[in-house]
């Protein structure tokens, strides 16, 4: 009802159409007509609305809210606060760890510990309704002193992540003793995921069956935090989410407001809508942390890496705990004998900070990706050559064969593209007229995540194929290469494939997160296709009523939806035909990743926790996606206004399944890259702790004038030892990098380095 | 502007507000308005609050969801509608102020045979979305671009397609599309 059901025109090319292809997105039409119905689209009878009130604090006590003029004004059904709305269970965490089992959870908070947490909820009959009465609650408050920044990471509580920590050799004693030295701290700032897609969700009781239409990265695990909080079996708890209006990581998780607008239906015994206003989007889940890193480099001479010294260190809220590993990447880029990082948090009064596009890894690239620029510069080395100097062979910290690394040719080819050769080396010495030009490389990587994920393929009577999943598609073009995989497995074109996603009642999928989505379930569908395949071909040997009886298995194959010998020399029928002779109305098979004797506990845990994945470092190989930038930028000499003029990156993401998908997340990635180094910025009022700029006017995302031609090159090859098919990741990568290769385009402009995210032009003048 | 925000807090139905809020001089919210609103062609008689957007009114009155909200403050364009043919942002635009006026949404664009509008066929061709979100308006913003006459190079286009956020960062990818359109159009 609610699931994606676009088929593609048959015109497209069978090379178009194979894995690898570059075949138009297959849910573009829904997309650009209007037709496509996102989850809080869905219709039903008697829906009401709710709206949140929010605390205007960021420490202390609801002391009373006065919800008597809300109550009144006409249209409201209820007013709910900490006092009133349903206690829920604790859910478990994302590993599936209980966290306090013999605690409740309410949704709105009484002892507020950020601003703009959710305090009061407003049920009318309208939305307007709703948001008229919402603006009548009045709350006061016991407040107490509230720790709203990060600072340089010394004040508050301090954490150290001990599981984080990575040593080899002597670090401190080769950095005493290397000729070169280095010391740098380069900080990262706040910034939202700002998907244009606001959250919300519609919540649905019949009985004690919940349905849930919410825009998500993660049905699976999503329905396990309802079916927890509310105490029903998994099983009772729906979640449908057939596109997502983006998400970057900021829609994996069951949210407070999700909870919310849960227990209102259930106490009202009516489906609630509730969608986040924009700024509600700014403060009621976070986004990327604010790091503070510190890079202590030893080098000889010729730019030999001997040691690296690295601390880092990241805000979280005070209750949760999401650590920006700002380490990740440091310790895999470049060969070093000593080696030492470490990573602290602090708690503040924050939202808890959620993963955002390359979490860890995108803050950690900023330092380590500047510190070698720097390096580079002090020994007068072009950047690239100190780059191949230190070229790790292997991973450095796991002592292990790289799977696949193309980043050496990323540089050669990116350079290249780029025109590199003709760089000018000395800082403000390329120009035209009154703008600085700058030219900055810069590198970066993702580690290939993979865990198991599972999918229906179908083979109908009419010869049409339906591939079943509840994984999503949120832009990366998941119904496209599943599509393409099914029908290339089976022979059939992609126009007699559907493929239905964003059903939690479908086959199971684990998180969209990461970058791993592609490499399991083209495996998965690729699987259960065969599986399909095989049955169709040995009913079509086995039965005695078929031309193909007693033919030697492996004479038969199906191309262009027909069955018969390969050769083309035999009796020869489309699937319709076969299917009505066999006299069945579909084959249907059930595909896993999972190895066999997985039991039913262990699926489960696969696919609404985030346990069972695998790590990147598994068994003889260390995987990882690679990539390099190159990146102009102009900086107007008297206004300090830095503009990115042209990017070339090139980048290893093993096999791309639809090369045409692949570039545009890219590209995507390098344009959030170009939000965060030069535009994106969330801003905190030190006395009350509210974010000063949340709304799109404030805060500053890229615009397409902000953006200038991007090219992007494939220099991946396939990769056996991270997926099925040979890919690795694709939608992480594009961003890792890119904040560097700017800060050193600048550099290189203007002879200032600006460590110290955004680079906006009070820095440079 | 004091008038405008009483004129969208309901009074309670005793008439009195609570919590220190200003009752002096307040004007009772009208009940509904009826409005005949053209959109796509056809009529649609909708009774609504004077203070329903005209986003609202398509989306949750006329189930006509094809135009997005994503910020309701004017800011990021995933709203844009045509109103008599020119592109306005229908979070900021009151229903009540285009009764009468003609009014074209992504529904609209095509032709009834489902034939695509050139702008829609090159967004599709070039992959000039991701998430699709945002993607109604930006097809909306570029027709009205290339009518304007603003389409005459990759920076004009730049510049005139700047109103509208795309998060999952098709830029490049919507500049092709609108210059092929455009030059299909010519």
């Amino acid at each position: 009802m609610t699931v994606h059901d676009v088929k593609h025109a048959a015109s497209d090319s069978a090379r178009l159409e194979a894995v690898g292809g570059r075949l138009s997105r297959v849910d573009g039409p829904a997309k650009i007509t209007g037709a496509a119905r996102y989850a809080v689209e869905q219709q039903l009878e008697g829906l009401a609305h709710a709206v949140l009130v929010d605390s205007t604090i960021a420490a202390g006590k609801v002391v009373s809210i006065e919800t008597q003029a809300a109550k009144a004004a006409r249209g409201v059904i209820a007013v709910l606060t900490p006092d009133t709305i349903m206690k829920l269970s604790v859910a478990s965490d994302w590993f599936g760890n209980p966290l306090a089992p013999q605690r409740t959870f309410c949704p709105l908070a009484r002892d507020v510990t950020y601003c703009g947490q959710h305090i009061a909820v407003v049920i009318a009959e309208t939305f307007e309704q709703a948001v008229s009465a919402a603006a009548l609650v009045m709350a006061d408050y016991d407040q107490a002193p509230a720790l709203v920044e990060l600072g340089d990471g010394t004040a508050g509580e301090i954490i150290s992540i001990e599981g984080m920590t990575k040593e080899w050799g002597n670090a401190q004693a080769a950095l005493a003793e290397a000729p070169v030295h280095l010391s740098a701290v380069y900080n990262t700032q706040r910034s939202a995921h700002a998907a244009i897609e606001p959250h919300g969700l519609i919540a649905r009781w019949e009985g004690d069956r919940l349905t849930i239409w919410e825009p998500s990265q993660w049905l699976d695990g999503m329905a396990r935090t309802y079916a927890e909080w509310f105490g029903i079996p998994f099983e009772n708890v729906r979640l449908v989410s057939p596109y997502i209006g983006g998400g970057f990581g900021s829609k994996a998780l069951a949210l407070a407001h999700s909870a919310v607008a849960a227990a209102a239906a259930k106490m009202l015994g009516r489906p609630v809508k509730l969608m986040l206003t924009r700024s509600q989007n700014f403060t009621s889940y976070g986004g990327r942390a604010t790091t503070r890193q510190t890079i202590d480099l030893g080098a000889d001479k010729a730019g030999r890496i001997q040691s690296i010294i690295h601390r880092g260190v990241s805000e979280v809220s005070l209750e949760g705990m999401w650590v920006e590993a700002v380490g990740s990447i440091t310790s895999i880029m470049y060969d070093t004998p000593n080696f030492s990082s470490r990573q602290d948090v602090v708690r503040l009064n924050t939202v808890l900070p959620n993963p955002k596009r390359a979490p860890g890894e995108n803050p950690s690239a900023f330092g380590i990706e500047c510190a070698i620029d720097e390096l580079a510069h002090e020994l007068g080395l072009d950047p690239l050559e100190i780059r191949l100097i230190n070229y790790a062979e292997q991973d450095p910290h796991a002592k292990k064969a790289w799977s696949t690394r193309q980043l050496r040719e990323a540089f050669a080819v990116g350079a290249e593209a780029f025109g590199w050769a003709k760089r000018s080396p000395a800082p403000r010495s390329m120009r035209a007229g009154h703008q600085l030009i700058g030219w900055g490389v810069a590198a970066g990587a993702y580690p290939v995540q993979r865990a198991h994920g599972e999918a229906v393929v179908k083979i109908m009577f009419d010869g049409s194929v339906e591939v079943e999943s509840s994984s999503i598609d949120m832009g990366q073009g998941t119904y496209t290469i599943l599509a393409q995989t099914a029908a290339e497995t089976l022979g059939v074109p992609v126009s007699q494939v559907s493929v239905k996603l964003g059903d939690s009642h479908f086959a199971r999928a684990g998180v969209t997160g990461g970058s791993r989505l592609a490499g399991i379930m083209t495996g998965a569908v690729h699987k259960a296709a065969s599986q399909a395949l095989d049955e169709l071909i040995g009913l079509a040997l086995s039965d005695p009523r078929l031309p193909f009886h007693g033919l030697q298995a492996n004479t038969l194959a199906v191309k262009d939806g027909r069955i018969g010998s390969p050769r083309g020399d035999g009796p020869e029928l489309s699937i319709a035909e076969l299917m009505s002779m066999l006299g069945r109305d579909r084959i249907e098979a059930k595909g896993d990743t999972l190895p066999a004797g997985t039991t039913a506990e262990e699926r489960y845990k696969n696919y609404t926790t985030i346990a069972m994945s695998i790590p990147h470092t598994e068994g003889d190989y260390s995987r990882h996606s690679w990539c390099a930038h190159f990146v102009e930028v102009k900086v107007d000499e008297d206004f300090g206004t830095v503009r990115v003029s042209r990017v070339v990156s090139a980048l290893d993401s093993g096999r791309l399944y639809n090369p045409k998908l692949a570039e545009s997340q890219w590209k995507g990635g390098i344009i959030m890259g170009i939000g965060e180094a030069l535009l994106e910025e969330g801003i905190v009022d030190r006395r009350h702790g509210r974010t000063v700029n949340s709304n799109f006017a404030d805060y500053m995302l890229p615009t397409n004038a902000d953006i200038p031609d991007i090219q992007t090159i494939s220099v991946g090859i396939p990769d056996p030892h991270s997926s099925a098919l040979g890919g690795k990741g694709v939608g992480e990568l594009g961003i890792v990098g890119v904040a560097p290769a700017i800060a050193n385009a600048v550099f290189h402009a203007t002879g200032k380095r600006v460590r110290d995210l955004p680079i906006t032009l009070e820095k440079l003048i | 502007m004091t008038s405008h925000i009483q004129t969208i807090i309901d009074p309670p139905e005793d008439g009195h507000f609570r919590n220190g809020v200003a009752t002096d001089g307040l004007i009772p919210s009208p009940t509904t308005l009826s409005l005949n609103l053209a959109i796509n062609g056809r009529d649609h008689a909708l009774d609504v609050e004077p203070r329903v957007t005209l986003l609202d009114a398509l989306r949750e009155r006329l189930h006509l969801t094809g135009t997005k909200k994503g910020c309701d403050q004017g800011q990021c364009g995933a709203c844009t509608v045509h109103v008599d043919g020119e592109r306005v942002l229908a979070c900021l635009t009151l229903a009540a102020l285009v009764d009468g006026r003609t009014i074209t949404t992504i529904e609209g664009l095509a032709d009834e045979d489902g034939t695509l509008h050139a702008v829609q066929a090159a967004f599709l061709e070039q992959d000039a979305f991701q998430c699709g979100y945002c993607t109604p308006g930006q097809i909306m913003s570029a027709v009205a671009c290339i009518r304007e006459g603003h389409a005459g190079s990759d920076d004009e286009i730049r510049e005139y397609m700047a109103g509208n956020l795309c998060r999952c960062g098709a830029y490049p990818n919507i500049v092709a599309a609108v210059r092929q359109a455009a030059q299909e159009l010519r």
